[in-house]
Formats: structure tokens, C-alpha cells, sequence
């Protein structure tokens, strides 16, 4: 197999968020606009950063497995109103209803791999059961009202960016620990490669499918307590109206799946993140309508889909071309 | 083969079987209420029968083994331009073919963008959804009423009846039955979701399928945002946005594998919507709260789901 040297791969892994910050800043100054002007425009980068990365983590823990996952906004939002709920009547700091979040969305991710497990209905299935309990049980647990948090200047208090920074830091190096330097993770890798022969093999598959589901809930019980400390509420959704927040996940999940041949896939995921960030700083810094910003992010997604998908020809045309002229 | 026991046939009955019990609960709980049964039939119908129509066509879609979350979506662009060709005409019939006309052009779009293109058509309708949603946001904009698009509820009341409705959904689902039933279409779909490489192998052209399930589809979008207009004919920007999701639901609720294949069935989509309609009925008449009405929903839909599996469970976790 040709190997790829050390700097040409990190070159190559750049490529994507060097390119996008290029342009944006070119756009940027077109428009007499600075991307990072203050303080909160990198609050809001690095909020971006963390919120992506770890909805995207979430996401592709399952998928590569073959398990799409609907309830993902629910988990966040279940685990985000118990956690604040009991910091409202518990009065305790920011890392313990961190930590609240964090265990509840585990465990609310184990029972939804409990059910997968148990009933062998398709993931798919089971998830947008699940969506819909996770959203009832919510709104049932709060009456409807939701969580407000807006007078504990403690918990607003950990939107910072060190606390982003670090929060990512420590859930990257943990899932790339679990994921690449486990057994749990030789074990995962099997099964996304060759399901049958792993489980014949002797593997685990229902012990591994519930600590994905595991791993994947705690990630978004993080997203989950970000979003009640940054806006100091959690309001309900109804009839699937938690699902959106998926939808952010899949342009980094395919960028981070491109940059992945050059490095570690997890780093790559990481990286298509910076790469969305990006974006939505780009797009609050111009003042972007909502609308317009669902449809630049719809079309960016339709053409790295169209990129990736065509890979092959497109590269081949223009070797063929660049063959031709010399 | 062996004759199959009766716990073996359940599977195949549970979906009908569980609109029928879900019928008798309704008259049973509304006589213990002392609830008004008729004007609560006529709620199920027309909450059922957009959702009906859309997810009638929608199984085209889903027997490829496709999935299609923009339907919602593509409802709700469908009446919003549909209501403003009224507005902008005053005719009916203008109306019925802006609706219909706007959801085969966005059907069309999805259908050739994945199939030109060989994108995922999951993620391909994830971008579509998007767009569509944001498009909603704009017409509203443009159409400088506020947050909604009016059509006067007096012009659309003549067709706001139930036979009108039902009429329209007894017509598109004899057409889809006749496709799917007795056209090859219907068998080549079913192999190609049950098959895909030996459906290719065998000469079916997938992406020639795939266009015309998504036009087939896209006409019960159009009579869904018809009907919709007709009942509800103030319409903003959340217009139908529930329908994708429901339509999903319907689909597996009417006892149809998501996966597609050889076990789609027409009548799925039917039996799967007015079973929601129902149950949301009942929920309705006990008075239970949204957050535990919407628990007790899901818990029925897994169990439903979980007994027309029946024994297809295999040793292997289902991908």
C-alpha cells in the first residue's frame, strides 16, 4: 500500500477548516466585517466547537454501526431539564449538575439500547420510539413549563471558553481512548467491519451496542447542560420537535469521515466541527437570516455529498485532463 | 411448506388487529366519558387523512428501502404556494394544481439530485427538509401578512367535508394499489428493497424507480396540502411540519419493515395513520396530560411494532 508522509497527511487533514476560514475571512473583509472581533465572537466559536464536535460524536457512535439515532436531541433535553430541575432544588454548582446531566443521558442512552437489545426491532425504529418517550417524559416531569436557570449566575457562569475548551478536550481524548486503545474499541471496530464474523468470533455484540448507546447518551447529556448554562433554560418540544438538533451533525460527520484517511477519524470528526464553527460565526457575524443559513448549510452538505460520492470520476477527469496537457 | 400455527399468523394481522382494538377502545372510553363519539370520529378522519395520503404514497419511497424526511416539508411549501396561487386567482381548481404541480417539481428535484448525483437519498431529503423549511420562512416573508398565508375559510368550506376527503383518499389509494399491485413497478420496487444486488443484476433500473416512486409519493403530497389548506386554511411557517415524522410512524405502525421489500403493503400506510389518529383520540378523551398522552404513545408503538416482528428476530442485533 503507498504510504502518505507525516506532513502531507497533517496538510491534507487541515485542508478542509484552512480552506473554510480562508474563505470565510475573505467574504469577511469583502464585507468590512472582522470574524473574531471580540471576546464573544470566540465564545461563541468555541460553544460551536464543543456543542458540534460532541453531537457529531454522538451521532456516528451508532451510525458506523449501522443504528440511526433520532432520540438524540431528547436524551439532551431529558438529561438538561433533570440536571437543572435538581440544581434549582438542590442549589448545587455547575460541575455536579454537570455530572447530573452527564449520568442521566448515560442512563437514558442505556435503556434505549436496552430496548434495542431486548426487542430487536430495527435501531431506527426504536429511536423514534424512544424520541417521542424522552420528549413526553420531559414535558410530563416539568409540566410543561419547562427549566429556568436565569437567576443561578453560577451555572450561566460556566459559558466560558476555557470550560469549552476543556470540556471538549476531555471528551475527545476520552472517546478516541475508548474507541482506539480498548478492547470495548477493537470490539466496536470488528463489528462496524464485519458484524457475523465478529460475533462468531466470540465479541459481545449486545455489551457493545449498550455501551455505545451509553457513550453516545453521556455526550449529549454535555450538549445537553452547554445549551442550559449558555441560554439559562430548557424549553420542551413535542411530537418530534427535538430532532433538529441531529441535522448539525452530518456535514462535520462527512467531513470528519474525509479527513479520517489522513488521521485519526475522531481528530477528523473534531476538525469537521472547527470547520462548521466556523460557518455559524461566519453567519452571525454577517448577520445571516435563519432562513438563508438553513439553505447554505443544506447546500454545502448536498455538494461534499456530490464531492464524495463522485470522487472517482471527478479525480479521474481531471488526472485524465492533466495527463492530456503535459 | 407447513401450515402456519396461529402464533406464527399474528404477526402479519397485528397492525389491523390493533386498529381494531383501538377503534373499540374509543367507542368503550368515550361511553364511560360520556364523550360526544361522532364529532371525535370526525377529528380522526381529518387528522388521519392528510397524513394518510402522504404516507399512502410515501410507501412507493419506502419499499426501495429509501427514507424520506422532507415529506413534511414538501406538504407544507405545497399549500403555502398553493394557498397564495388561490389568493392570487381565486380559483380552486388553480389551487389543487399549484399544490400538485409544486410537490412532483420538488419530487422530481429530490429523486434526480440522488440519482444523477448517487447521493444517499436519506441525507439528500435531510438537505431537502432544510431547504424546504427555510423556503417556507421566505414565502411567508414575501407574502407581507404577518406569520401566515390566509385563504378565507368561507371559499374552502363546501370541500371541508368528510366524504370529499375520504372520496380523495379512496381514489389515490386504488391508483397506488393498481401500480403497486398489478403494474411491474409495484414487483420491482418490492425486489429491489428486498434484493438490491440481484434486482440490478437482473436488469431493473433502480434510479428509473426511484423517480417514479418519488412522483408517485409527491402526488399524495399534493392531494396532502390540498386537504390541508381546506381544513386548516390559516397557514404558517409549522404547517404540516409533523407530517415527515408521522408519516414514518404510520408506515411502521401499519405493520410495513422500514427496510422495504417483499412485506411493503399499500394498505400499511392507511391502517398505520388512522391507528395514530385514534389513539390520539383516546388520549384526548382521558384527558391525559401531552407529556404522558405522548409516553403512552410510544410504549404502543414499540409494542406494536414488536409483535408484528413476530419470529423474524435473528441471532444477530437488527442493523
Amino acid at each position: 500500500m503507498k504510504k502518505r508522509p507525516l506532513l502531507k497527511k497533517l496538510l491534507l487533514s487541515l485542508l478542509i477548516p484552512c480552506a473554510v476560514l480562508l474563505v470565510l475571512e475573505a467574504i469577511a473583509l469583502g464585507k468590512g466585517v472582522r470574524l473574531f472581533a471580540n471576546a464573544d465572537s470566540w465564545k461563541l466559536f468555541f460553544r460551536a466547537v464543543a456543542n458540534v464536535t460532541l453531537t457529531t460524536f454522538a451521532l456516528s457512535i451508532n451510525l458506523d454501526s449501522g443504528r440511526f439515532d433520532f432520540s438524540l436531541g431528547a436524551v439532551s433535553m431529558l438529561s438538561a431539564t433533570v440536571a437543572g430541575t435538581l440544581a434549582q432544588q438542590w442549589g448545587i454548582g455547575p460541575w455536579p449538575t454537570l455530572a447530573i446531566a452527564v449520568a442521566v443521558a448515560a442512563l437514558l442512552g442505556l435503556i434505549h439500547g436496552g430496548v434495542y437489545v431486548l426487542t430487536r426491532i430495527p435501531p431506527i425504529i426504536v429511536s423514534l420510539g424512544m424520541a417521542l418517550f424522552y420528549e413526553g417524559c420531559a414535558f410530563a416531569f416539568t409540566g410543561g413549563k419547562g427549566v429556568s436557570l436565569v437567576t443561578r449566575t453560577d451555572i450561566i457562569g460556566f459559558s466560558t471558553i476555557g470550560n469549552y475548551i476543556l470540556v471538549t478536550a476531555v471528551a475527545v481524548a476520552l472517546i478516541v481512548l475508548l474507541f482506539d486503545f480498548t478492547r470495548f474499541g477493537a470490539n466496536y471496530r470488528a463489528l462496524v467491519s464485519g458484524q457475523k464474523i465478529a460475533v462468531e468470533t466470540g465479541i459481545h455484540e449486545v455489551g457493545n451496542a449498550l455501551g455505545c448507546y451509553a457513550v453516545s447518551g453521556a455526550l449529549m447529556g454535555v450538549v445537553g447542560f452547554i445549551s442550559l448554562a449558555n441560554t439559562g433554560s430548557q424549553q420542551m418540544a413535542l411530537n418530534f420537535g427535538s430532532i433538529g438538533i441531529m441535522f448539525t451533525a452530518f456535514l462535520p460527520m462527512f467531513i470528519g469521515g474525509w479527513i479520517g484517511r489522513y488521521i485519526n477519524k475522531r481528530v477528523g470528526i473534531m476538525l469537521g466541527a472547527v470547520s462548521m464553527a466556523l460557518i455559524s460565526l461566519a453567519f452571525a457575524r454577517f448577520d445571516t437570516a435563519s432562513s438563508v443559513q438553513s439553505i447554505v448549510s443544506a447546500l454545502l452538505l448536498v455538494l461534499f455529498l456530490i464531492y464524495l460520492n463522485n470522487e472517482f470520476a471527478i479525480l479521474s477527469k481531471f488526472r485524465g485532463k492533466k495527463e492530456a496537457e503535459s | 411448506m407447513g401450515k402456519q400455527t396461529i402464533r406464527e399468523r399474528i404477526p402479519a394481522f397485528a397492525s389491523i388487529l390493533g386498529l381494531l382494538v383501538l377503534i373499540a377502545a374509543y367507542y368503550i372510553v368515550g361511553a364511560i366519558r360520556d364523550a360526544n363519539v361522532a364529532y371525535g370520529l370526525k377529528a380522526v378522519v381529518n387528522q388521519s387523512v392528510v397524513v394518510a395520503l402522504v404516507a399512502t404514497g410515501a410507501v412507493f419511497i419506502y419499499t426501495l428501502g429509501s427514507f424520506d424526511i422532507s415529506l413534511g416539508a414538501a406538504t407544507g411549501v405545497s399549500a403555502l404556494l398553493g394557498a397564495m396561487a388561490y389568493n392570487a386567482t381565486g380559483s380552486l381548481a388553480v389551487m389543487f394544481l399549484v399544490c400538485v404541480g409544486v410537490a412532483v417539481a420538488i419530487g422530481f428535484i429530490n429523486s434526480s439530485l440522488a440519482s444523477v448525483f448517487n447521493l444517499p437519498i436519506f441525507v439528500t431529503t435531510v438537505a431537502m427538509m432544510s431547504v424546504l423549511s427555510a423556503f417556507m420562512l421566505i414565502l411567508i416573508g414575501w407574502n407581507g401578512a404577518g406569520d401566515t398565508i390566509k385563504v378565507k375559510a368561507r371559499d374552502v368550506r363546501p370541500l371541508d367535508n368528510i366524504p370529499f376527503k375520504v372520496a380523495i383518499l379512496a381514489a389515490y389509494i386504488a391508483l397506488c394499489w393498481f401500480v403497486f399491485t398489478l403494474l411491474p413497478t409495484g414487483r420491482e420496487a418490492k425486489f429491489i428493497g428486498g434484493n438490491p444486488v440481484c434486482a440490478r443484476l437482473s436488469g431493473i433500473n433502480e434510479k428509473k424507480l426511484a423517480v417514479i416512486a418519488s412522483l408517485i409519493s409527491a402526488v399524495g403530497i399534493g392531494l396532502g396540502a390540498f386537504l390541508t389548506i381546506v381544513y386548516a386554511p390559516t397557514l404558517n411557517k409549522d404547517t404540516a411540519s409533523s407530517i415527515g415524522m408521522d408519516v414514518i410512524i404510520a408506515i411502521v405502525f401499519g405493520g410495513m419493515p422500514v427496510s422495504g421489500g417483499p412485506r411493503s403493503r399499500i394498505l400499511s400506510a392507511v391502517v398505520g395513520a388512522f391507528s395514530m389518529g385514534f389513539l390520539s383520540q383516546i388520549m384526548s378523551m382521558l384527558n391525559l396530560g401531552s407529556g404522558y398522552g405522548q409516553m403512552i404513545k410510544a410504549a404502543i408503538f414499540l409494542l406494536v411494532v414488536f409483535i408484528a416482528l413476530g419470529s423474524q428476530r435473528g441471532k444477530l442485533l437488527t442493523r
